[in-house]
């Protein structure tokens, strides 16, 4: 079954028409690239999957369930989770502190919950950070912890949006490798302005021009499709 | 999720051991005076921590505390005038203040920032309107509490009021719960994308928060057994709920302890030594804590020791 579909979603913000019609399918694991200029309405998108924006039309299902209606924290709760363009971490809590925060798993106790985010913050490599302020990590950190803190949720649906961005190449191979390993039973939807180092990593690739989906299918489609040139280097002049 | 487990039993140990200390000071032949500035202590104790349990916690700034407390007062004498036992006249207190923050909570909680602020300005305002014109709760000449008490039940009462807000605060503090409330004040909009339910969170959080507000205004009540209308609701009231914590340490769970003191120290020397410009001298000796201390004097005063534990929680007074 799909893990993500949308249909004909379409948001206005005053004059500007943010999300036309966008319909978009996820499978489990499998990572969507979602890229395109800046302005092309890709983190609205975002933000009408997360349920952080109301549609002014159009329909969320996940895993064929309708969650148009439901609120940003009911979407988190089915399996939604999402990281922000601009880091938003707690910064007066712990790292561990931000991985505990989230809504608890099933049946765990307080103690399970604790080793959990050990787990999971040694797998973004921040186990030695666990007791520090997030206030006090550095950006590549804070991209980590986000993934970490959103892994805590225990996802079905993983929206990264601009992970890669503000980091050093080897900090964004590490965030990469971190999301290749991450898609197995999960869908994964990344916004990312880094395509060169990105685009590898999708299993498929979606363009998105002016709130429009301009192009989908595998990377290497989607590359030389010209109507991606166009979007991102304008019409040749000869 | 702060402390370790032998730390935690520690904390909360502390508290009551404090508040036996004082109950016991009649008992050491401390003076009435004394006993006053202690009662006075655990009443605005009481009063910073139920703001600090709210507010501090989750970074809605409320002025409406002192009207809470106001309502626990009318509430409760207005129960015994009518010929309720004392325990129910008591618990009369609490509960609509809980009921009354239920009608703000609903209002006025998914305003964030300062539009909360304001709102509950506002209720603090209209509270003191209706109970000026309510015939019921005696106008603007107010009630008094015709049956007369031992002063020593309002001082025990405020004591083990004090003690139990400052536990609840600590069991808040180091729960689930009391992270989540964290990450509501850092970032709201992250604390959603998690599955924090936050409206519901912060009413929950809001109503004890009134409940231990009205429970300080109702043993107060039974302590001063005259209420007028406008010293009860007066603003000052919600000034001190939020000085304390302001001045102690927001979001700790002892820095209200050394706000409170502090504040009653201060203002006791002050009304001494400055009788006539005592009030100034408060709001710059506030200005003076806030300016260069500005996680307050407990997270200062470890920080200088540096000491962990207490940490230091940045006030916040918007959302995101």
């Amino acid at each position: 079954m799909t893990l993500l579909t949308t249909r004909g979603l379409d948001r206005r913000f005053g004059g500007v028409h943010a999300v036309r019609g966008v319909d978009l399918d996820v499978s489990p694991g499998e990572v969507v690239g979602l890229f395109g200029p800046n302005g092309a309405g890709k983190t609205t998108l975002f933000n009408l999957i997360a349920g952080s924006f109301r549609p002014d039309s159009g329909q969320v299902l996940l895993q064929g369930k309708d969650i148009t209606g439901l609120p940003a924290w009911r979407r988190a709760r089915l399996g939604i989770g999402r990281t922000f363009q601009v880091t938003r971490p707690f910064r007066d809590l712990t790292t561990i502190e931000n991985l505990l925060t989230g809504v608890p798993r099933k049946g765990s106790t307080r103690s399970h919950d604790a080793d959990l985010a050990r787990t999971l913050l040694a797998k973004v490599g921040l186990a030695e950070r666990a007791d520090e302020l997030a206030g006090r990590l550095t950006l590549g950190m804070l991209k980590r912890l986000e993934v970490a803190r959103v892994l805590a949720i225990d996802p079905t649906l993983l929206l990264l949006d601009e992970p890669l961005a503000g980091l050093t190449s080897r900090e964004a191979t590490e965030i990469l490798d971190l999301i290749v390993s991450l898609k197995a039973g999960i869908g994964i939807v990344m916004v990312e302005h880094n395509v060169r180092q990105s685009l590898p990593v999708c299993d498929r690739a979606v363009v998105m021009d002016a709130g429009k989906i301009i192009s989908s299918g595998t990377p290497e489609q989607v590359r030389t499709d010209p109507k991606v040139v166009q979007a991102y280097f304008g019409e040749k002049d000869d | 999720m702060a402390a370790s487990k032998p730390a935690f039993l520690a904390n909360m140990l502390a508290p009551v051991v404090v508040a036996a200390i004082a109950a016991l000071l009649p008992r050491f032949g401390a003076s009435s005076y004394v006993q006053i500035l202690v009662y006075y202590t655990a009443f605005y104790l009481a009063l910073g921590q139920a703001w600090n349990l709210m507010s501090g916690m989750t970074g809605y700034v409320s002025f409406a505390h002192g009207a809470l407390a106001g309502i626990g007062s009318y509430a409760t004498v207005m129960a015994i005038n009518a010929g309720w036992p004392l325990a129910a006249g008591i618990l009369a207190g609490p509960i609509v203040a809980l009921l009354a923050s239920l009608i703000i909570g609903a209002t006025s909680l998914r305003l964030r920032g300062t539009s909360f602020t304001f709102t509950t300005l506002f209720f603090q305002a209209l509270a003191l309107l209706i109970v000026r014109k309510l015939p019921a709760t005696g106008g603007p000449g107010g009630l008094t509490l015709e049956e007369i008490l031992p002063i020593w039940l309002p001082q025990l009462l405020m004591i083990a009021l004090a003690c139990a807000a400052t536990l609840v605060v600590l069991f808040v503090r180091n729960s689930r719960n009391g992270v989540r409330l964290l990450a509501i004040k850092g970032d709201e909009t992250a604390a959603l994308s998690l599955g924090i339910a936050s409206a519901r969170l912060k009413l929950v959080i809001f109503c004890a928060s009134a409940a231990i507000a009205g429970a300080a205004g109702a043993i107060h009540g039974l302590f001063t057994a005259s209420l007028y209308p406008d010293v009860v609701f007066s603003v000052d009231i919600s000034l001190i709920a939020l000085a304390v914590p302001l001045i102690g340490g927001v979001a700790t769970v002892f820095g209200p302890v050394l706000g409170a003191l502090f504040f009653v120290g201060m203002t006791e020397l002050l009304a001494v030594y400055l009788p006539s410009l005592h009030i100034v001298a408060i709001g710059v000796a506030l200005l003076i804590v806030i300016l260069f201390m500005p996680g307050g004097l407990l997270p200062f005063i470890a920080s200088c020791l540096r000491l962990r534990g207490e940490r230091p929680a940045v006030v916040k007074e918007v959302g995101p």
